[in-house]
């Protein structure tokens, strides 16, 4: 789906005092099918890697490849927009018209398919979003959560094989966050691409894939576990891992025999050492 | 979430409502035209008929124009007073000093609020049966053969779309701004005129930089869904005029031809 060749990337490369690269040397490679979380600082290149991803920025040097084609190539921009869709952070700042239905069907409408196509299109990712009943609403009466899922019905009706979430519950509430999160889940058990941005530890743990960026440059790339069992690593970026793991990590270092590779509630709660800590069973050391 | 609506669409799913919204525009525009053409009574009666029968098709409640009436009642009593006031006559009713009162003068003055109040009705019927979206995309259609001449008349229809999407938004972001200026204690509603008028500085400052930082996000929004101009563009609803809306269009027409025509019949 995604491959890149030392891709790096500088905001005003004509500058004569020109500011550090904001993406350095970056070589990855996403599979299609995947769920990729992208964990980061503020400012640590996660948007502007982002947005490489369908050709809003391009390399300044190395390449990009979506789907076999070159991000660089004019030609090839529209194509890699329709592959790969964007839900962005802000629910407000990405809704064009002033009718639900009108705003899913822009992205289409923009692509030239016919008029019949589009409303079954529309209809088909209104529905997979929930939001069929508010087809004929305006969207700036929804709550958060529902305005990006209209987003996300918006890129849907494009048919992407990618769609790339730029923190996209950063201003939602609790609600709101497992509205977006679990259709993002859903999406990608239909086969889409899921690239997701986040600062939620929980989040990210639902994705097959971490990639961990860190001034302009990926330094960690595994499966969650992998990843989140680096507490202490994790901690020193100060990107911290979700709680359970946290917890069971205090544990181990208080003498607990834990399992070191614990992520959720669940798992924490059918550790073997949780058990009998629970019953009064456990003490360090064993 | 706010309670703002965009334009004063009003559904109630009405023939009115469903014809096609080029139809209703020209109408409207024929319409208003032809009631400058009117100077007797029958014309007016006639619109006023024509108007009264357009508000029981659409079922929308009478109250809600005579709602858009009330925000144009100091318009028309101001209006009123100068033509009463000032217009020279022949047939003087009431001498006062500078100010005469004179049959033509009342009558002029009954004109001018006849057509104030039939152009509003009219025009808010057209609002009251159709979305902003609609209206826009009729602008955009019915104007398209100027594109011939260069008019961009896409990007005109878009800029609108957008400006419309835009309302709530700043609403909003002010309420927001205002609040956050209160609690720093910026008194807004009290003070002299200038003081009053001072103190929307710091609120109209941040509202445009939101306002820029909006547009710029929402541009690459647009930009990530592929607009690119109308360059091979389709809608969802497209445009189609049916047998109905063709009748519509011709009795709109005999209509006001009729309303225009009374001008050259007394
Ligand atoms: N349009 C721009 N012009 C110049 N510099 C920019 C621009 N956008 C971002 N930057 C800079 O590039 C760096 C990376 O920004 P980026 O937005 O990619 O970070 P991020 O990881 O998405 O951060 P956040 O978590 O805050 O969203 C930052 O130092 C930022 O200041
Ligand atoms: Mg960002």
């Amino acid at each position: 789906m995604f491959k890149s060749q030392n891709l790096s990337f500088e905001y005003a490369p004509h500058d004569s005092n020109p500011p550090p690269l904001t993406l350095k040397n970056i070589n990855i490679s996403i599979q299609t099918g995947e769920f990729v979380a992208i964990l980061g600082h503020n400012g640590s290149g996660k948007s502007t890697l982002a947005r490489h991803l369908n050709a809003l920025l391009t390399p300044t040097e190395g390449t990009l490849w979506v789907n076999g084609l070159d991000t660089k190539d004019p030609a090839s921009t529209w194509g890699i927009r329709q592959s790969t869709g964007m839900v962005f952070q802000n629910p407000d700042n990405q809704i064009v018209a002033t009718i639900v239905e009108e705003d899913v069907a822009f992205g289409a409408e923009n692509l030239g398919v016919p008029p019949e196509e589009i409303r079954r299109r529309v209809d088909d990712s209104l529905a997979k979003v929930g939001m069929l009943a508010y087809a004929s609403h305006q969207p700036h009466q929804l709550s958060g959560g529902q305005k990006q899922r209209i987003a996300i019905a918006g890129v849907l009706a494009m048919r992407p094989s990618c769609i790339v979430f730029d923190e996209p519950t950063a201003m939602l509430d609790p609600s709101g966050r497992k509205e977006v999160l679990s259709a993002a889940a859903n999406l990608n058990k239909e086969g889409i691409t899921i690239i997701l941005i986040t600062h939620f530890m929980e989040e990210a743990a639902v994705a097959n894939r971490v990639l961990v960026m860190e001034d302009g440059e990926i330094i960690l790339d595994g499966t969650p576990r992998e990843v989140f069992s680096q507490v202490d690593k994790m901690q020193a970026l100060g990107l911290g891992v979700p709680q359970p793991t946290a917890l069971a990590h205090k544990l181990r270092q208080a003498g607990f025999n834990i399992s070191p590779t614990i992520l959720t509630i669940d798992e924490f709660m059918q550790d073997e050492t949780v058990k009998k800590i629970l019953k009064g069973q456990a003490n360090a050391n064993n | 979430m706010t309670r703002i609506t965009v334009g004063n669409h009003y559904p109630t799913g009405s023939i009115l409502h469903r014809t096609d919204p080029r139809v209703k525009l020209a109408g409207t525009v024929l319409y208003v035209t032809a009631l400058l053409f009117v100077n007797n009574f029958l014309g007016f009666i006639l619109a006023a008929v024509f108007i009264a029968a357009l508000i029981k098709i659409s079922k929308v409640p009478p109250r809600l124009i005579f709602r858009g009436l009330r925000m144009i009642f100091f318009m028309l009593v101001f209006a009123a007073s100068i033509n009463i006031f000032f217009t020279s006559g022949q047939n003087v009713l009431l001498h006062f000093g500078i100010i005469r009162i004179t049959t033509e003068g009342l009558t002029l003055a009954a004109h001018m609020i006849a057509r104030l109040v039939l152009i509003v009705t009219g025009t808010s019927m057209l609002t009251l049966t159709s979305t902003p979206i609609q209206l826009t995309d009729g602008i955009e259609s019915g104007l398209r053969p100027l594109k011939v001449i260069k008019v961009p008349v896409h990007d005109i229809a878009m800029i609108m779309t957008i400006a419309m999407r835009s309302i709530p938004n700043l609403s909003e972001e002010m309420d927001k701004i205002m609040k956050a200026q209160k609690a720093r204690g910026a008194e807004l509603d009290t003070g002299s005129l200038t003081k009053r008028a001072l103190s929307l500085v710091p609120i109209l400052v941040p509202l445009f930089v939101s306002a820029f930082k909006w547009a710029n996000e929402l541009a690459t929004a647009m930009e990530a869904r592929c607009y690119r101009g109308d360059i091979n563009r389709t809608r969802m609803k497209e445009m189609k005029m049916n047998a109905k809306d063709w009748a519509a269009a011709a009795i709109m027409l005999a209509s006001v031809i009729a309303i225009a025509g009374t001008r050259w019949v007394i």
